[in-house]
């Protein structure tokens, strides 16, 4: 029975006074994006947060481009402010990932990166000086499926599955527009068949029961993945003569915003609006954990206090000071059996030799003997 | 039969005084389909020939979609008849191109298939009693699907085109072209080219001949080396728009037409393969690249096996008396430059 506060005393007033040291410092958000390229991840991103983060690729540096065969990691650092609360945003993408023809490992520079960014700062905690460093782990990744509006391709399942047990993953469709809403459920169905068939773990928000709009809009959110995207910096007039973000087709104009058009909205505000700082405390509490325990056994350390280990370690020392010590005296010991068994039969051997000599010897006695009473008899006979 | 705006009319066709006459029989015509899957290829044939040549493959099952697959081609006849000429169509499609992690094995594939119904014509062509009978199955143009990246040619596409364009006519078309706006069609076309110009791929570029070609079919090539690569959509579902039957995509922001020609080039890439250039097509084929694959062929100085044999003569028994290339580089294809 926790007793309450018959007057108030303000302790209901922290919630506040978090929210102003909160908002002060601001936040690192980490988002990344893998696919192919052209899928239209760079888009994706302007429009996500409705500013020019990343430049597009130059086409003229493209021929250069293909020479290497090699993903590589880009990053893209952007503030951005709304209503006074600042974001240190960044984004790392993925030029080169499935690009070429042999496309064989081309996902570990990827994992490497994310894997990496947990490690130094286990490291970095360690330090004396723990001061405010520059964290990259990587809060959000978002894989693009390109729309073929069949199922996953071997790759596409091969990386998520390397990517889901490391990062939050959540998958998108890219370029929402290539599908007629009937191919669009189809292909979504068949990719969420793939993922639970091989066991994916994509991004689930937590559910929180008590709070049932949360939990409706949560549902929804959940229902819609993966998410279907369109991108787009353009504005456009639509049907209604609203100025909004969209494609501009000869046959009609798409709105990024549109939930009958994509799942933009749903994503945005999974990303964003409702589960930013679930997305940045799971990476935090869940993969940083795990890489970190990970990297910790690695190095030979346990959970136990550095006393206990240290005799421990002295215990498994001793043990094995002793074992080598019982097997040098077996080893001596045989050494020696084995030199006076050595002995035993060379002494024998001589004894042998000299009981043949001695034999040899009463052998031609013998026949002396033998001689010799021939004679005798020879001379007696004779006479 | 008539959908299309610019069908093909075959009496126009015949006062063209370069065009060789029709075959009774039906001209014999080998289309090849190369690309990534999901690129709407299958959509495409089932589109050009009106039917349902290649049935809905079904891809539900998940674990098969985790498996690499081979390359497999696999031809289908089509009887189809235009204006009153036969036309024996075979479209070659080649699923599992492209798809796997490591792609490289899947040129070779190709390559060997369309090498093979060269050889059987080489073969054919060295007996001493020719089958009247015999099939001439080589391919006659290759149309390669570019996806619709909005940036540029990826390898694959570049080597893919590069190797099989010195084997049979390739013509790039981007599949899928409803994904880009126009003016996103238009660059990206650009780029295409610009890329092809500087890789120097073999493509089939509709080429003339200033002098001997009259005016009118110097626009036409020039108006279609213009479109080059052609966008294309595909669809089998039609819809009643104005009182017409439409073949169309329905979005839920406007609905793409198949055959109109300001959304996509599919009609004047129809009437180009199955008409206006089915001929010359099928000369450059047989005048050019087989008589190039024949000279490297036979100065390689291989002996030739018939793919039958009619036993008729001692010569059209086997013999293959080993391959005595000088500099055989490691590979699969006994003949290789």
């Amino acid at each position: 029975m926790t007793p309450s506060l018959s007057s108030a005393v303000g302790i209901s007033n922290l919630p506040n006074q978090r929210h102003k040291i909160v908002s002060r410092k601001g936040t690192n958000f980490t988002i990344m994006v893998v696919g192919e390229s052209g899928l239209g991840k760079t888009t994706f991103v302007n429009t996500l947060f409705s500013s020019l983060i990343r430049d597009y690729k130059k086409p003229e540096h493209r021929i250069q481009k293909q020479m290497d065969h090699t993903v590589q990691i880009d990053v893209v650092r952007a503030d951005i402010e709304e209503n006074g609360f600042k974001v240190r945003l960044t984004i790392v993408d993925t030029p080169g990932f499935g690009d070429f023809i042999n496309n064989q490992d081309c996902w570990v520079p990827v994992v490497d990166f994310i894997d990496e960014q947990h490690f130094a700062h286990v490291k970095h905690e360690e330090k004396h000086d723990r001061n405010k460093k520059d964290d990259l782990r990587v809060h959000v990744c978002l894989y693009f499926i390109p729309a073929t509006g069949h199922t996953l391709r071997p790759l596409d399942i091969e990386v998520m599955k390397q990517l889901s047990s490391r990062v939050n993953l959540i998958p998108v469709i890219s370029k929402a527009d290539t599908l007629t809403p009937l191919a669009m459920a189809s292909f979504k169905d068949r990719i969420r068949d793939c993922i639970a068939y091989h066991n994916i773990q994509v991004y689930t928000p937590p559910i929180n029961h008590d709070d049932t709009e949360s939990a409706k809009i949560t549902n929804d959110i959940m229902a819609a993945m993966p998410y279907s995207v369109l991108g787009s910096e353009t504005d456009v007039q639509n049907a209604a003569g609203e100025t909004v973000k969209g494609r501009q087709y000869l046959w009609g104009t798409v709105e990024v915003e549109n939930e009958k058009h994509s799942d933009f909205v749903h994503l945005r505000n999974l990303i964003i609006r409702s589960h930013m700082s679930d997305l940045i405390e799971s990476t935090e509490e869940i993969h940083y954990e795990k890489s970190r325990s990970l990297k910790l056994t690695q190095s030979g350390k346990t959970d136990d206090d550095p006393q206990v280990t240290a005799k421990k370690n002295l215990e498994t020392l001793m043990k094995n000071e002793e074992e080598s010590l019982r097997k040098k005296f077996t080893e001596q010991v045989r050494l020696e059996e084995t030199r006076f068994r050595k002995w035993e039969q060379r002494l024998i051997a001589e004894r042998d030799r000299l009981n043949k000599d001695l034999e040899n010897q009463h052998k031609s006695v013998k026949a002396l003997e033998e001689e010799v009473d021939e004679l005798i008899a020879k001379k007696n006979a004779s006479r | 039969m008539s959908h299309l705006g610019s069908v093909a009319n075959i009496a126009l066709m015949a006062t063209k005084t370069h065009r060789r006459k029709a075959v009774k029989k039906g001209l014999t015509y080998t289309i090849m389909i190369v690309g990534s899957s999901g690129l709407g290829k299958s959509t495409f044939v089932n589109t050009l020939c009106e039917s349902n040549v290649f049935p809905k493959i079904d891809y539900s099952n998940a674990e098969k979609a985790a498996l690499e697959k081979t390359v497999r081609v696999s031809p289908v006849s089509v009887d189809m008849e235009e204006d009153g000429i036969k036309l024996a169509l075979t479209v070659i499609d080649t699923p599992g191109f492209g798809d796997n992690i490591d792609n490289k094995g899947a040129f070779t594939d190709i390559l060997n298939f369309i090498e093979k119904q060269y050889d059987d014509v080489l073969a054919e062509e060295c007996r001493i009693k020719r089958n009247p009978k015999f099939q001439d199955n080589r391919v006659h143009v290759l149309l390669y699907f570019i996806p619709p990246t909005g940036h540029s040619l990826r390898e694959m596409d570049i080597e893919f085109m590069k190797k099989l364009g010195t084997r049979t006519n390739v013509i790039p078309v981007v599949a899928k072209s409803d994904t880009m706006t126009p003016s996103e069609l238009q660059s990206f076309k650009k780029r295409v080219n610009e890329d092809i110009a500087h890789y120097q791929i073999p493509i089939y570029n509709f080429p003339v001949d200033e002098e001997e070609d009259d005016d009118e079919v110097i626009e036409e090539n020039n108006e279609l080396r213009n479109l080059l690569p052609f966008s294309i959509i595909g669809s089998e579902e039609e819809v009643i728009m104005n009182g017409r039957r439409v073949r169309c995509r329905q979005y839920p922001w406007g609905t793409v037409e198949v055959d109109n020609s300001r959304h996509c080039d599919f009609s004047k890439l129809r009437y180009m393969l199955l008409s206006s250039h089915l001929h010359e097509l099928k000369e450059i084929t047989h005048d050019f690249l087989y008589e190039q694959y024949r000279t490297e062929r036979l100065s390689k100085g291989l002996e030739i096996t018939p793919a039958e044999d009619i036993g008729d003569s001692p010569y059209s028994s086997v013999q293959n008396s080993g391959q005595n290339t000088p500099s055989a580089p490691a590979s699969p294809v006994p003949v290789r430059n």
